[in-house]
C-alpha cells in the first residue's frame, strides 16, 4: 500500500472515531436531558400529590368549603399533568397508568364523600362510618400515589446517572480508539517512513564516502520502495559510469605513457640523421668545398639550412608536447617584469632594430612562470617580428577591461593581417606570411593558445593589415585584483 | 699543449654520430687517443677491464656519453660506474640527443658532471665540442689514481 493510502486511511479513522464519539456523546446528552426533562415532570407530580393529599386530608378532617374547592383544583392540575404521556419504556409507563387509574379512581371517591357529606344528617352514624370508611381509602390511595410518584423520580434520577455513566464509558472508549490509532499510526510511520529513510540517510552517507556497491533493497510497492528501486538504480548506474571512466582515464594514462615515450624518440632518433646530414654536408664544404663550384656550394648549404629547420620542428613540436604535459605552478607572477626582461634581451641581440617599448609594470597575474615565460616570449617574438619592415615600430605589453573582464594584451603596430585568417592563427604549422618575409615555424602561437587553454583562460587577436596585431589574453582569475 | 696518454671514451652506438664527433675533436685540435664503445656492456668492459678490452692500458681521463644505447642504456652505465671505487670520480660528459627533463634530472641525480645536448648545426656541435675539451682535458684537475675510499 502507498504511504498516501496510509496516510489517508489514518486520518480516516482518526476522524471517524472523532465522529462516532460526536454522535455518542450527542446521544447520550440528548438521555440526560429526556431523563432530566422526566425526572421535572415527576417532581411537579409529586408536588401536586402531595398538596391534594394534604388538601384532601383537610376536607376530611373540616369538610369545608374552601378545601373542597383547593381540592377540585389541585385534581385538576394533576389530571393536567398526568395527560401527557412522560414514559416510554413499559415498565414505568404502567406505574405511571396506575397513577392515572388512582387519580380516577380517588377523585370519584372524593365526589362521593363529598354527595354524602352534603346529603347526610347530622347523626346518621352509618353514613358516617361509610364516610370514615371512604375517607380512609382516599388517603391510603393518595399515599400511594405518592409513593408511586417517587418511585418514578428515582427511576429519571437513575435514568440520568445511567445516560452520564454511558457517556463517561463512550468517551473513555473513543479516547482508546484514538490512541490505539495513533501508535499504529507512528508504528506504522516508524517502519514504512522513518526506518527506511535512517537506511537511506546511511545509504547516501555509503555512496558519498565512495561505497558504489551499496544497496538500499527496500522491498515495497509504497513510495519509499519506489525511492530505494531509483536509489539502486542511480547506484548502479553511476558505477557504471566511473568504472567507464576509470578505465577511460587508464586508456588516457597509458596513451600518455605512450606519448611520452614517442616524443622521447622523436627527440632522440629523429634528430639523429638530421645531425649526419649537417654535419657531413659542412664537412662535405670544408674539406671538398674547392672542388665544388658555388651551386653546389649553394646545394649544400640549402641541406644545411633544411637539416637545422627541421631539427628546430621537431624542438617546437616537442615544445609543444611538454606544454601539454607539464604540471601547473600557479603563483602570482609579473608579466610586466617578465616582458621587460625579454626585451631587453631581444634588444641585445638585435641592438640595429630601432624599438619602442611600452610595458605596464607591474602587471600581476595568477599563472605558471615557466609555461607564462613561454608564452611572453613567443608573443614577443612575434611582435617584433612583424614590426621589423616598420618605420617608428611600437611593441606595447598591458592591461585593459571588456564586459566587466579584466585580460592583457601585447600589440604591436607591425604588418598586421587580415582578420579573415584570424582562425587560423592558433593552428600548428599555419603562416599568415612566406617563410621568406618573416622567418618562422608556424608553431609559436600554437603553444601560446595551448598554455593559456591549460590555465582555462583564452586568447584572441585583432588586427588589420599593415596597421597592426593586437593578442589579448585572460585567465581565469579566482579573486585576484 | 695535449697530454696524448689522457684517453676518451666515447660511448655512442651511431656511426654518423661517432664520425662527427671524432671529427670534432680533430677540428678543436685534440690530439687526445679516442676509443669507442658501441654500446653500454662494452662501455663497462673498458672501464673494468675485462672480456675484450683485459689488456686496456689504462682507466679514460673522460668519458663521453650517450644516454641511447644497445644493452645497457647510458644510465645504467653511469650507476654502474658510479658503484665501483675505480670509476666512482671519474668525469663523465653526458652528450645526447635528448632535452628531456627527466633525462637531465635522472643523468644528474646518478653523478654526471655535464650535460650536453647535440644540436643539430655541426658548427655549434664543434663549439661545445671545443669547450668540453679545454675544460674537461686541460683545466679540469682529476682526483689522484686509486685514493677511492
Amino acid at each position: 500500500m502507498k504511504i498516501s493510502a496510509k496516510g489517508w486511511l489514518a486520518t480516516t479513522t482518526g476522524l471517524g472515531t472523532i465522529a462516532l464519539l460526536a454522535v455518542m456523546i450527542w446521544w447520550a446528552n440528548g438521555e440526560v436531558e429526556s431523563a432530566d426533562r422526566q425526572r421535572r415532570r415527576m417532581s411537579d407530580v409529586a408536588r401536586v400529590l402531595n398538596d391534594l393529599r394534604l388538601v384532601t386530608f383537610e376536607y376530611v378532617l373540616y369538610r369545608n368549603q374552601r378545601a373542597y374547592q383547593q381540592e377540585r383544583q389541585v385534581s385538576a392540575r394533576l389530571e393536567r399533568q398526568l395527560e401527557e404521556p412522560i414514559f416510554s419504556d413499559p415498565e414505568p409507563s404502567e406505574t405511571l397508568a396506575d397513577l392515572r387509574r388512582r387519580s380516577g379512581e380517588t377523585r370519584q371517591l372524593f365526589e362521593e364523600l363529598q354527595a354524602n357529606t352534603n346529603s347526610r344528617a347530622a347523626d346518621d352514624s352509618a353514613q358516617k362510618l361509610y364516610e370514615e370508611l371512604i375517607s380512609r381509602k382516599l388517603l391510603v390511595l393518595h399515599q400511594e400515589s405518592l409513593v408511586d410518584a417517587f418511585r418514578l423520580t428515582d427511576y429519571s434520577t437513575a435514568r440520568i446517572a445511567q445516560a452520564q455513566q454511558r457517556v463517561v464509558g463512550v468517551i473513555l472508549a473513543g479516547l482508546a480508539l484514538i490512541s490505539l490509532a495513533t501508535a499504529a499510526a507512528g508504528w506504522l510511520i516508524h517502519r514504512g517512513v522513518l526506518a527506511p529513510i535512517q537506511r537511506l540517510q546511511q545509504a547516501t552517507r555509503e555512496v558519498a564516502s565512495g561505497n558504489w556497491s551499496f544497496r538500499l533493497d527496500i522491498a515495497g510497492s509504497d513510495e519509499i520502495g519506489e525511492m530505494s528501486r531509483n536509489f539502486d538504480a542511480m547506484t548502479t548506474t553511476l558505477r557504471n559510469s566511473f568504472a567507464q571512466i576509470e578505465r577511460s582515464n587508464q586508456e588516457l594514462a597509458a596513451l600518455n605513457r605512450e606519448i611520452e615515450a614517442f616524443s622521447y624518440s622523436v627527440s632522440h632518433d629523429l634528430r639523429a640523421p638530421l645531425r649526419s646530414m649537417d654535419g657531413f654536408s659542412l664537412a662535405l664544404l670544408e674539406d671538398y668545398g674547392d672542388r665544388l663550384d658555388d651551386e653546389g656550394r649553394e646545394h649544400l648549404s640549402r641541406i644545411r639550412a633544411a637539416s637545422q629547420r627541421m631539427g628546430r620542428l621537431i624542438d617546437e613540436l616537442l615544445g609543444l608536447s611538454r606544454v601539454t604535459r607539464t604540471e601547473l605552478v600557479m603563483r602570482d607572477i609579473d608579466l610586466g617584469a617578465m616582458a621587460r626582461d625579454i626585451a631587453i634581451s631581444m634588444q641585445k641581440l638585435h641592438p640595429e632594430r630601432d624599438l619602442r617599448w611600452e610595458i605596464a609594470e607591474p602587471l600581476i597575474v595568477r599563472a605558471d612562470k615557466s609555461l607564462m615565460q613561454i608564452a611572453m616570449q613567443n608573443l614577443l617574438e612575434n611582435a617584433w617580428k612583424f614590426t621589423g619592415k616598420t618605420a617608428n615600430a611600437v611593441i606595447r605589453v598591458g592591461i585593459g577591461e571588456a564586459n566587466g573582464e579584466r585580460h592583457c594584451f601585447v600589440a604591436d603596430n607591425g604588418v598586421g593581417f587580415d582578420m579573415s585568417f584570424a582562425d587560423r592563427l592558433f593552428g600548428a604549422f599555419q603562416r599568415l606570411h612566406h617563410e621568406s618575409e618573416f622567418s618562422g615555424t608556424g608553431i609559436g602561437l600554437a603553444i601560446v593558445q595551448r598554455i593559456f587553454r591549460r590555465h582555462e583562460g583564452r586568447i584572441w587577436v585583432q588586427a588589420r593589415p599593415g596597421e597592426g596585431a593586437t593578442f589579448f589574453f585572460s585567465f581565469k582569475e579566482p579573486s585576484h585584483e | 699543449m695535449n697530454d696524448g696518454n689522457k684517453v676518451i671514451l666515447l660511448v655512442e652506438d651511431n656511426p654518423d654520430d661517432v664520425a662527427l664527433t671524432l671529427r670534432a675533436f680533430k677540428r678543436s685540435h685534440l690530439m687526445n687517443p679516442i676509443t669507442v664503445a658501441r654500446d653500454g656492456i662494452e662501455a663497462l668492459d673498458f672501464m673494468f677491464a675485462r672480456g675484450d678490452f683485459a689488456d686496456r692500458a689504462a682507466l679514460p681521463t673522460i668519458v663521453i656519453l650517450d644516454l641511447k644505447l644497445p644493452k645497457l642504456d647510458g644510465l645504467g652505465v653511469l650507476k654502474a660506474m658510479r658503484a665501483d671505487p675505480r670509476t666512482q670520480f671519474l668525469p663523465v660528459v653526458i652528450l645526447t640527443s635528448s632535452k628531456e627533463e627527466q633525462d637531465l634530472i635522472s643523468g644528474y641525480a646518478l653523478g654526471a658532471n655535464s650535460y650536453v645536448r647535440k644540436p643539430v648545426d655541426f658548427a655549434e656541435f664543434l663549439e661545445a665540442v671545443k669547450v668540453l675539451g679545454i675544460y674537461w682535458l686541460m683545466m679540469n684537475e682529476v682526483p689522484p689514481q686509486g685514493t677511492a675510499p
